[in-house]
């Protein structure tokens, strides 16, 4: 790992530099919330956001994707779809979308890899921006991780007042810099303590927190326990949290054409959806919204680890931010967490 | 605003009843400024019930989700009524859902409270976005007053109040069996003039504007399943045969889900804004919806949600409706 | 460029045998993959399903009905009931649909070498057990295998799958077939009643033996308890599952029971296994 800075005076140019050779995501502004959108000035991005209101797995996995093209029909034919190659850097991820990636990486690469997703994740260069202002529903530490983390993206920027502090965390993101070093200079130690301080700020801002500790375990003895149809009870069953969700991974697969033309396309799709799990006979395996919320919460704290070893949630917030009837997975997983049985 | 120790006492003597089985409420939300629907069973959930300018959410749409799943062998369905607290524009939804025969009258006891306006929760939300402690509201005067980090913030209720509260005629519940509280002064100011500029505006800047709204759209619908008169049992956004709207997410198929909802909510939205309070994406959904409602309003004078024994307006004819529209 | 393990190869359907007809309408489809090289390449274990598709209408998750022995096609067995079943019902021989797979794991017609074999079908339930039946009734095979026993009912006389091959396989003295339907028919010379009543009074007997089952959830809940009184025991019971699937492959979510995917880590299950399964069916 490298530390080095980069002043704010130089930083348009080095964004402006970086967009002559990547489609380059970054944050901005509209209708008073922030997304990652590609920028073609600097001007257009907005860093003084929180968070981005979609976390920028879209911008991996898109939420509407063509998986192949065709003419349709008991004659059709199939035409295969060219993977884009284009080289992209995605610049401000907060450390927790990023670490999003990392959790669904082993979904979408693992023993069948799905080549619109690998061509994306190959393709991007993830360019971190630590928070240094966390909103009153982020949780990150309470995985461990960090406000100002660098583990899950190729480089990482601090806001240490008139420099960037630039930490470069991998192998790719040693290329990217690189390509631009003349805007870098090695970090003094004094950028590295200011990074250091702001993080500690920030940790402080965090006031909330779930208590991850054996909670697998004591999950494994609650399938059955009446707290599912407690929440159940007033989720009103939209798709918010999971679409809003960075680690929330599930789609749909449909046949989208006219008479001549088709294309069989992959939608995301929600398990709060009734659905979702609809057999064609009628028959639900999740027929009431108590199954359902129960699953997203297994999937999340308990199936997941169970298959790839970690926890598929961020601490990013957003389903408790943006939930419509206060399902808070803090305060569920908390009681989950305390339950004596 | 209500005493909470007379909700409470009116609350347990309505669970007490025989023929009720439990009563949604409101209680406080698990952070900030979040309040959260309630469910009672026991006189003791029911000690949670409050009532503040922070109870934003329609309860009207939970006795219209209850579940009916596959009775048990020797089960019996408990056809007792459901306990519901409303405000003026829950206690529409109510009446509306009856008058369409979505519910039956004698299915819930309404505890009716005149609502003087709520906050808006993404207002208040943005503008103290660091408030992870659980933060009680009152309104005095003019004012809301509550405390934050130890400091008392005292805001102008106009600036956090909701839209839709600001044109609200009903602010008294319609329909009722119990009553709390003081009956509140309807406000004056005109309910569609929050549209005006809108309707101003150039059919092609009408056009934009909408577009751009609708491209966020993600189809979590959000809006679909807070709003207490989307109740249809499949929607036909579901629909695979015929599929009306595709599952592609772009702005075509958007503005289909976003305009075919709109339609099928004319003459029966009351003006909750339950559905743009959901939307994740900020979509101003209760424009559409205003619109659509002052339509109806002047073309038939009706108004959604006040008399159980109407007819819904696009369920009738009546000779004298105009026609100017058939070309 | 990685493979796309969404995109299906295209199959002609050579030939359509019509099992049952009216509402609950079941046709068998011989599909023969227009690439000669996939189709000398496709090689799969009865249990596995495949994806099928007609293009524009959109892909469902079948249980291959054919056994591998016949090297040269592969079968499905598919009941009209929603939108791409019944897409799948208008087409005609010679017609092109799209085939992905084979998928998930497979009932262990290799462990099973000299053991009995109970198959116990209902109505469609029959498809992916077919496919074992053939195989181990194959000529290279039967000598494999101790005894066989099918038995298999539906609701009506109409109903039943496969009745030709029955038919044939009635007349064999190396397989017993017992035939079922719910309610009585005149000239019906078989059992009458449910499935799992008619396993037991068909009593197979538990040693050295494996049950395999399929049908509707509700038959298949009671032919497992039938068995397990029969004195059958966990690990000797299996069944395959249906779910709802869109990928097939473990990636899109939705075929989950417990951290398991139905997908890739089934459909077929032991007992033993669906005991210890805390999840949603």
């Amino acid at each position: 790992m490298e530390s080095l800075v980069i002043s704010k005076e130089n930083f348009p140019e080095l964004i402006n530099t970086i967009i002559k050779s990547y489609r380059l995501f970054a944050p901005t502004e509209e209708k008073g919330f922030s997304g990652f959108n590609i920028i073609k000035d600097y001007l257009e991005m907005d860093l003084s956001y929180l968070n981005s209101r979609m976390p920028p797995k879209a911008i991996l996995f898109n939420q509407t994707e063509t998986l192949f093209l065709m003419e349709p029909g008991a004659k059709g034919s199939i035409k295969s779809k060219a993977i884009s190659n284009e080289k992209s850097a995605i610049f401000a991820i907060r450390p927790c979308d990023a670490k999003g990636f990392r959790i669904i990486d082993p979904v979408f690469l693992g023993d069948v890899i799905d080549p619109l997703y690998k061509a994306n994740r190959d393709n991007s260069v993830l360019i971190g921006l630590s928070c240094n202002q966390p909103d009153s529903s982020c949780f990150c530490t309470s995985f461990g991780d960090s406000p100002a983390s660098g583990k899950y993206v190729d480089i990482l920027f601090t806001d240490i007042e008139e420099n960037y502090l630039v930490e470069v965390m991998t192998e790719k993101g040693k290329n990217f810099v690189n390509n631009f070093g003349r805007f870098f200079t090695p970090a003094p130690p004094k950028e590295i303590e200011a990074k250091n301080a702001k993080e500690k700020e920030a940790i402080k801002l965090i006031k909330r927190n779930l208590k991850v500790e054996g909670i697998e375990e004591k999950m494994d003895k609650m399938f059955n326990h009446p707290i599912w149809e407690e929440y159940a009870k007033k989720c009103i069953g939209c798709g918010t949290c999971t679409y809003l969700c960075p680690t929330c991974h599930c789609f749909d697969v449909v046949d989208e054409s006219t008479l001549d033309k088709g294309a069989r396309v992959r939608t995301w799709d929600a398990c709060m959806f009734p659905e979702y799990t609809m057999h064609t006979s009628g028959h639900n395996p999740r027929p009431a919204r108590m199954h359902r919320l129960r699953n997203r919460f297994y999937h999340k704290y308990s199936y997941f680890p169970k298959n790839s070893d970690v926890i598929a949630c961020t601490g990013c917030g957003r389903c408790i931010r943006y939930c419509p009837v206060n399902i808070d997975i803090i305060e569920l997983m908390n009681r989950v967490s305390e339950m004596e049985l | 605003m209500v005493d909470q120790k007379e909700l409470v006492k009116v609350a347990k003597e309505t669970l007490a009843r025989k023929d009720v089985k439990y009563i949604i409420g409101y209680k406080k939300g698990s952070y900030g400024f979040q309040t959260s629907a309630a469910f009672a069973y026991t006189p003791k959930d029911v000690e949670e019930f409050i009532f503040t300018p922070l109870c934003n959410k329609n309860l009207a749409k939970y006795p219209l989700k209850e579940e009916k799943l596959p009775l048990k062998r020797g089960e019996e369905e408990d056809k007792r009524k459901i306990g519901l607290i409303v405000k003026g524009c829950d206690s529409r939804a109510i009446s509306q859902v009856i008058q369409e025969n979505g519910m039956k009258r004698e299915e819930v006891v309404l505890i009716g409270i005149p609502c003087p306006g709520v906050i808006d929760q993404k207002v208040i939300e943005k503008r103290f976005p660091n408030q992870s402690e659980i933060t009680e509201v009152t309104e005095i005067d003019d004012d809301y007053v509550f405390t934050i980090d130890g400091k008392e913030q005292k805001i102008p209720k106009q600036e956090l109040l909701a839209e839709v509260c600001k044109t609200c005629e009903y602010p008294n519940p319609v329909l009722y069996d119990i009553i709390i509280g003081e009956e509140v002064e309807v406000n004056p100011k005109a309910e569609y003039e929050g549209i005006k500029e809108l309707e101003d505006a150039p059919l092609e800047n009408r056009w934009e504007y909408w577009e751009e709204q609708f491209q966020r759209c993600i189809r979590c619908y959000a809006c679909r399943e807070a709003c207490p008169l989307c109740y249809c049992s499949t929607c036909m956004a579901d629909l695979l045969e015929p599929q009306w709207i595709r599952r592609s997410v772009n702005i075509s198929e958007n503005t289909a889900w976003n305009i075919m909802r709109a339609f099928h909510l004319a003459g029966r939205c009351i003006s909750c804004g339950a559905c743009e309070n959901a939307c994740p994406m900020d979509i101003p959904l209760m424009e559409l919806n205003k619109k659509l409602g002052k339509e109806v309003k002047e073309m038939f004078d009706y108004a959604p949600g006040l008399d159980i024994e109407a007819k819904p307006l696009l369920g009738s004819f009546n000779p004298d409706d105009p026609e100017e529209f058939i070309k | 460029m990685t493979e796309n393990p969404y995109q299906p190869s295209l199959a002609t359907i050579e030939k359509i045998k019509v099992e049952v007809t009216g509402e609950r309408a079941i046709k068998t489809f011989k599909l023969v993959f227009q690439d000669k090289e996939i189709q000398e390449k496709f090689n799969f274990v009865p249990g596995q399903c495949v994806m099928i598709s007609l293009l524009g209408k959109g892909e469902s998750m079948f249980a291959i009905s054919s056994s591998p022995t016949e090297k040269d096609y592969l079968e499905v067995s598919v009941m009209k009931h929603g939108k791409n079943t019944s897409a799948l019902h208008e087409t005609e021989e010679g017609d092109t649909v799209g085939v992905r797979g084979p998928y998930g794991n497979h009932f262990d017609v290799e462990g099973w070498k000299n053991k009995n074999i109970v198959f116990i079908g209902g109505g469609i339930g029959m498809a992916p057990l077919r496919s074992v039946v053939n195989y181990t009734i194959n000529a290279q095979k039967r000598n494999q295998y101790g005894n066989l026993d099918i038995i298999y009912g539906a609701r009506t006389s109409n109903d039943l799958c496969f009745k030709d091959e029955f038919t044939e396989l009635q007349k064999r003295d190396d397989v017993n077939v017992h035939l079922s339907i719910d309610v009585v028919e005149e000239g019906w010379e078989h059992f009458v009643g449910f499935v799992p009543s008619n396993l037991l009074k068909v009593k197979p007997p538990t040693k050295d033996t494996i049950a395999i089952t399929c049908g509707p959830p509700i038959m298949i809940k009671f032919v497992i308890q039938n068995l397990l009184e029969l004195g059958f025991k966990d690990e000797q019971i299996f069944t395959t599952l249906e779910m709802r699937m869109k990928c097939g492959v473990g990636i899109c979510g939705r075929c989950n029971i417990g951290n398991l995917y139905v997908c890739k880590d089934g459909p077929v299950f032991s007992n033993a296994q669906l005991k210890n399964l805390e999840g949603d069916m």
